[in-house]
């Protein structure tokens, strides 16, 4: 008893030793003594799991989301950074098995009602979206000459006016890289140059002209350059070297990344499939992450959706990435690494998706031990001034810790597209060769909306 | 010899001592990943331009890195004594190819005559062993030890 007292005056408010309070009035008919458990202090594997429960009960009992999120990203040690643009061979499957997702290629199947109709060419869309460019060519020039769409259904939404849309985008391509003087751009600067202003230019001016159709988007926040992090455990090893050497440790992942712009909207996309939907297998690699290659570093443990957790704009609606010169499509071609192109985009898609929408659940609440009781969906488009390539993310599960993924049968789901080109070449104030479809695809992007809206 | 310049005639002739040998990965490697030990002077270049030249392997990506031989060991003069530095090289292939190092020391299959002398000199073995350790009732006592 004496001890006690003596540790309670060294350390004020921790008591170590015993949960139970001494000196308090036993309850009448109940146990005489207390519980018996595991210690909490002893070098052992019941202790470690005591203070891993009473940890999560401390997360569990927050008050508000700060609290949640400032308690999960206390403890920090040295953790693997992972970077959704990076130039590491194969590095999609690694990123894969990091996050627990599925790739799917192309876009999911949507519901005819889901979305307006778009002019002349809202038939042959819903037959089979960016699988024939054949059909889309003749449709697109009677698209201009019609702005309603004589047989459309649902006729109470106005339909969309390509030619509108493909004449703002030739405007904002001729104005970055033709009518404007510029001077020749700095060393490994290229994409700084023209294709960065180009896609900011393009998604505003697409924006505003469809928020009037989208509602959704009249309430969103464009962010430039905005920050993204999200900092999860996935797996266990055993510490190698170092004073805390032969523990066995979860190994930790940080993302932080900066897309080029970012739609946020106050209300969640609709879900595209069930949450226990099974559409594929998650790839399992033995080797550590190390071997990637992939660095640990240890710095704080953020997670950021691009605005703090009181703003209205908390879920996510789409993303627009830029590659960096490091990784354009020359430079594969040059050293014969044609495969990896299409890498590049996939993993830049689902690392960076996986994260936004990871981080938009940690917003609302939930986290490894919380699983998420509702999908969270969100887009992305990756490109590098000239190929598009598109990305749908559905969140299912944040349970990826080794305790938590061991019967945890949800699995993320990914679907992506291959780079397509928006154009071919630019010349003399012409752009020559423009492709409708990934026109058609973004302008369903952001047009995507919850079913009530 | 005349200043070398772009274009002109190559009359000199050098020869580096670059040489690779493929090792055994001490932990485990993904299946595309091979493990050389390199010359210190041969740069990631340099060991990407030998295998695909001399011997047509396709070369993804090469990473390098210099391992400290260690200076701890003292001779009978206590001196100390240093490991060799050297060189590894991690060098991914292209092309999707695979590269699993073979096992230099199979098991070899014993034919019928080995392995009965095998029986008969580890019998024999035995039974030597047993003379020297005497009665095991003793429980471990010598036997000069007695009345």
């Amino acid at each position: 008893m004496a001890a006690l007292g003596a540790w309670r005056v060294l350390r004020p408010g921790r008591r170590w030793f015993s949960e139970t309070v001494p000196g308090a009035p036993l309850p009448p008919g109940g146990p005489l003594y207390p519980p018996v458990v595991a210690s909490i202090t002893a070098k052992s594997k019941a202790a470690k799991s005591r203070r891993l429960q009473r940890f999560n009960q401390r997360v569990h009992a927050a008050a508000t989301v700060e609290e949640k999120l400032r308690l999960y990203g206390k403890l920090q040690r040295p953790k693997y950074t992972v970077y959704p643009q990076t130039f590491a061979l194969n590095a999609d499957r690694w990123y894969r098995s990091f996050t627990r997702t599925v790739l799917v290629p192309g876009m999911p199947p949507r519901g005819a009602a889901a979305k307006p109709p778009v002019g002349a060419a809202g038939a042959t869309l819903e037959a089979g979206k960016s699988q024939e460019p054949g059909a889309e060519a003749p449709a697109a020039p009677e698209a201009p000459g019609d702005a309603e769409a004589p047989g459309a259904a649902a006729g109470a939404v106005p339909s969309v006016d390509i030619g509108e849309l493909r004449s703002l985008t030739c405007d904002a391509l001729l104005q970055e890289s033709f009518y404007q003087n510029k001077k020749r751009p700095f060393l490994y600067r290229d994409q700084d140059h023209t294709p960065g202003p180009f896609l900011t230019q393009l998604v505003s001016t697409l924006a505003a002209s469809l928020s009037g159709r989208n509602p959704l988007l009249a309430a969103s926040s464009l962010d430039l350059s905005p920050e993204v992090n999200y900092y999860w455990h996935h797996g266990e090893e055993v510490v190698v070297h170092g004073h805390r050497k032969g523990r066995v440790d979860p190994v930790r992942f940080q993302i932080d990344d900066n897309p080029h712009l970012q739609i946020r909207v106050p209300k969640q996309l609709p879900e595209v499939v069930p949450l226990e939907s099974d559409l594929g297998d998650v790839p399992v690699i033995d080797h550590k992450p190390s071997k990637l290659p992939l660095f640990k570093k240890q710095y704080e443990n953020k997670v950021f959706i691009g605005s703090k957790v009181a703003d209205p704009c908390c879920y996510g609606h789409t993303q627009f990435h830029l590659l960096p010169d490091k990784l354009k499509r020359e430079r594969f071609i040059r050293n014969r690494l044609e495969d990896q192109i299409e890498v590049v985009y996939r993993s830049n898609g689902i690392a960076s998706l996986f994260a936004w929408t990871a981080a938009q659940a940690m917003y609302q609440g939930f986290w490894s031990e919380a699983d998420v009781t509702r999908p969270f969906v969100s887009q992305a488009v990756v490109t590098d001034g000239k190929y598009f390539a598109f990305f749908c993310y559905q969140l299912n599960t944040l349970a990826l810790s080794a305790e938590t993924v061991r019967n945890n049968p949800r699995k993320n789901i990914c679907w992506g597209t291959d780079s397509k080109p928006l154009y071919d070449v630019v010349e003399d104030g012409n752009v020559k060769g423009f492709n409708d479809e990934v026109l058609i695809q973004l302008v369903h992007f952001l047009l995507n909306r919850p079913k009530e809206l | 010899y005349p200043l070398f310049q772009r274009g002109g005639p190559q009359l000199r002739i050098f020869r580096p001592n670059f040489f690779m040998l493929a090792v055994r990965p001490g932990v485990p490697q993904p299946e595309d990943t091979v493990q050389f030990r390199v010359s210190m002077e041969m740069t990631k270049v340099d060991i990407r331009n030998y295998l695909e030249r001399i011997y047509n392997v396709p070369v993804a990506a090469v990473r390098t890195r210099i391992q400290y031989g260690a200076n701890n060991k003292r001779n009978h003069r206590n001196q100390r004594v240093k490991k060799p530095d050297y060189k590894v090289a991690y060098v991914q292939l292209g092309q999707g190819q695979t590269f699993q190092f073979p096992n230099l020391f199979p098991e070899k299959e014993q034919d019928e005559e080995t392995r009965s002398f095998d029986d008969f000199r580890d019998k024999y073995m035995e039974k030597e062993k047993q003379k020297q350790e005497g009665d095991p009732r003793r429980g471990g006592v010598p036997d000069w030890f007695g009345l």
